[in-house]
């Protein structure tokens, strides 16, 4: 792969971060709600749900510490990817069935989305954000003007991706209103 | 030249960042429009023996054993609460279910009813801790009262006759039943509309 400009995977491994951690914060707010959502998923014995869902309540949350510090990013972003793979096939296995108007157990503001091929979409761009935070980085000295890219970069693009969580939430009453 | 560069920067992620924010926040106030603009019907349903008919008399099989004498008179008003194992909402009423059992307990029984496989009922039954409830399963009883979508509620008085009805999702719309039948109207949106209709005719 070519290199990047070094700017570029601070800006992915700040917004995974942000992701996973606000994710696991929404997540540990309403974990029985959380742990409901899993067994909705019905992929797991009903047993398992609550202690399914915390692991993926903790691998979230280690996965959005690692890719903090630049020692361990690898490591975040490694496990990011698992976690990720993990919920979306876990979605594209229930939309497969068609079972598409269960709660999403995403967590985050937007609450009680509902399953969809954009939410499968949207886990894409978050492994391809994944992979790319640790991608090689062309050498070039920082300066500071390269702070202010980093840190409104990655609120920019965390701002595009609850907007467009948001929009997903309201297709479903959109289609309802519709009739 | 750079420090004019770096400046133009510096005000174009300010005003991307303020776009992004405005963005979201409309596309936040279309769903609350959406869900504002949604049918009020919400809470009752037009159809089924209407506030103050009687309700089908029905004797059914309860789950834990014995049976229920469903819209029988009695000394107790009835609320009926239909569910399904896989509803979440349900799962979150249950213990507020359990709360109301305790506090309105000199008066009100509550029914849990439901239909479907009675294997993954009883299931449901035993993991919930339900075993407090009568649960029935009829599909007999939920066609009779026309319930639609779950989890929908049903309050009969001493005399078997509906009294208040609707979908439920929150203790607030739970309770809100109780007050329909102090207050002697048939909903909630009865009531606000009865209240606009004194307003306007003053």
């Amino acid at each position: 792969m070519n290199a990047l400009d070094p700017t570029l995977p601070h800006m992915f491994a700040a917004l995974l971060a942000i992701v996973f951690l606000g994710g696991a914060w929404q997540k540990l707010r309403d974990m029985d709600g959380f742990a409901m959502a899993v067994e909705q998923y019905r992929l797991l014995p009903a047993a398992w749900a609550t202690p399914a869902a915390w692991a993926l309540l903790l691998a979230e949350a280690g996965a959005g510490l690692l890719l903090l510090p630049l020692a361990t990013r690898a490591l975040g972003a490694a496990l990011a990817l698992a976690v990720l793979a993990a919920v979306t096939l876990a979605v594209a296995v229930n939309l497969l069935r068609g079972r598409r108007a269960i709660d999403c157990g995403c967590g985050g503001p937007e609450g009680g989305q509902h399953l969809s091929w954009g939410l499968v979409l949207r886990n894409g761009m978050l492994c391809l954000a994944a992979a790319l935070s640790r991608a090689a980085e062309a050498p070039r000295e920082l300066v500071w003007l390269d702070g202010l890219t980093v840190v409104a970069g990655t609120l920019a693009l965390y701002g595009l991706y609850a907007a467009a969580n948001q929009l997903m939430a309201n297709r479903p009453r959109l289609l309802k209103l519709r009739g | 030249m750079i420090d004019a560069l770096a400046i133009s920067n510096a005000i174009l992620w300010a005003v991307v960042l303020a776009l992004l924010v405005a963005v979201f926040a409309l596309a936040r106030q279309v769903g609350i429009l959406y869900e504002r603009v949604a049918p009020m019907g919400a809470l009752m349903i037009d159809s089924g023996p209407a506030v103050g008919e009687a309700a089908p008399r029905l004797d059914l099989p309860a789950l834990g054993g014995g049976a229920v004498a469903v819209g029988a008179a009695g000394s107790h008003s009835q609320l009926l609460f239909f569910l399904s194992p896989t509803c979440p909402v349900c799962k979150k009423l249950l213990p507020i279910l359990k709360s109301i059992a305790a506090a309105e307990a000199g008066w009100l029984r509550i029914v849990l009813a439901s239909d479907g496989e009675p294997e993954e009922h009883r299931a449901f039954y035993r993991r919930a801790a339900l075993t407090d409830f009568s649960y029935v399963l009829s599909a007999e009883l939920g066609m009779a009262l026309r319930v639609g979508k779950l989890p929908y509620a049903v309050l009969l008085d001493e005399a078997g006759r509906v009294r208040a009805k609707g979908l439920v999702n929150s203790r607030e719309q739970l309770e809100s039943l109780f007050t329909a039948k102090e207050m002697n109207v048939a909903s909630v949106q009865e009531f606000v509309t009865g209240q606009a209709g004194q307003g306007s005719g003053t």
